[in-house]
């Protein structure tokens, strides 16, 4: 593919905004602002793009603290944001350690199955009991994820190292 | 105490007798931003009969989640001891997910006094 198949392939799909490298929290700091007025400026509705902007920012704290593939500063992974006329998507990809991918998936697919209400309630539980061994953050990124969104897949990728892929739909 | 709004971090202004905080809410680190405020409030609930919170969030991340439930159970201990501490929540007509959050929050206060407040 080159640069301009890589261009057309991304305005094509929908992608208005796409990072992909080291991501850091000085990165998302110089990104975050211009993300938003990204997402405001496609939708004036602000309970909308709060959550758009909400998810982006999740999904990406999840590749800087997660990612397998790393630097000093942060991790390594690709972060993306579309809009079609059904709404936004919010995409992102890291490297992760194999013998991660089993607990992952169990807890994802839990989220997947609640409905807002149980959601809810796995978000209050978790912000009282603290976060899980492990967690770099509240334990709550996935959680917030499934409650801000429509709906969210994900997926395990072996190309050869494993990489982990979530996609978050946001619509009206 | 008074701390300028960043991009990733609100207004906050503490006194004696209230506590303001505005704007957006997702540090680059959570724990530098969360201690200071934390300390201080509680010193300020210690030395005050009553005290008034008011808090204008646009958004806060899933880490600061946590700073925030911390945050209410300090007023809610302060409350709880005596104190008459007041709470607002505000948020913008227009914003469903801090309504939400707000309601989060809310279900959890018993002490204190607490209230959504929608502003346009």
């Amino acid at each position: 593919m080159d640069s301009t198949d890589f261009h057309k392939l991304l305005l094509s799909r929908g992608t208005f905004f796409c990072y992909s490298g080291l991501l850091s929290e000085e990165v998302l700091s110089a990104i975050s602002s211009i993300v938003r007025e990204q997402v405001t400026d496609i939708d004036h509705d602000e309970g909308l793009t709060t959550r758009v902007f909400g998810i982006f920012i999740e999904q990406t704290q999840n590749i800087i603290r997660y990612s397998e593939e790393r630097l000093a500063q942060g991790g390594i992974g690709t972060v993306a944001i579309g809009h079609s006329s059904d709404g936004f998507i919010v995409e992102a990809i890291n490297p992760m350690k194999a013998e991660k991918a089993g607990s992952l998936k169990a807890n994802l697919e839990e989220l997947q199955k609640m409905d807002s209400k149980e959601l809810r309630k796995a978000y209050k539980q978790r912000l009282r009991e603290g976060p899980p061994e492990g967690s770099k953050g509240a334990g709550l990124g996935f959680i917030e994820i499934a409650r801000k969104s429509s709906k969210f897949e994900f997926d395990f990728v072996e190309s050869p190292d494993l990489l982990f892929v979530l996609k978050a739909w946001i619509v009206p | 105490m008074h701390l300028e709004a960043t991009n990733r971090t609100p207004e906050v202004t503490i006194s004696d007798t209230s506590l303001e905080l505005k704007g957006e809410c997702y540090p680059e680190d959570i724990s530098a931003f969360a201690e200071p405020i934390l300390e201080l409030l509680a010193e300020k609930l210690e030395a005050c009969d009553s005290y008034f919170v008011s808090l204008e969030l646009r958004y806060f991340n899933s880490s600061s989640a946590k700073f925030f439930f911390d945050f209410f159970e300090v007023l809610e201990e302060a409350a709880a001891d005596g104190k008459n501490v007041s709470i607002e929540w505000r948020y913008r007509s227009t914003d469903n997910s801090m309504k939400e959050a707000g309601e989060d929050f809310e279900e959890d206060m018993e002490e204190a006094d607490y209230q959504l407040v929608e502003i346009s």
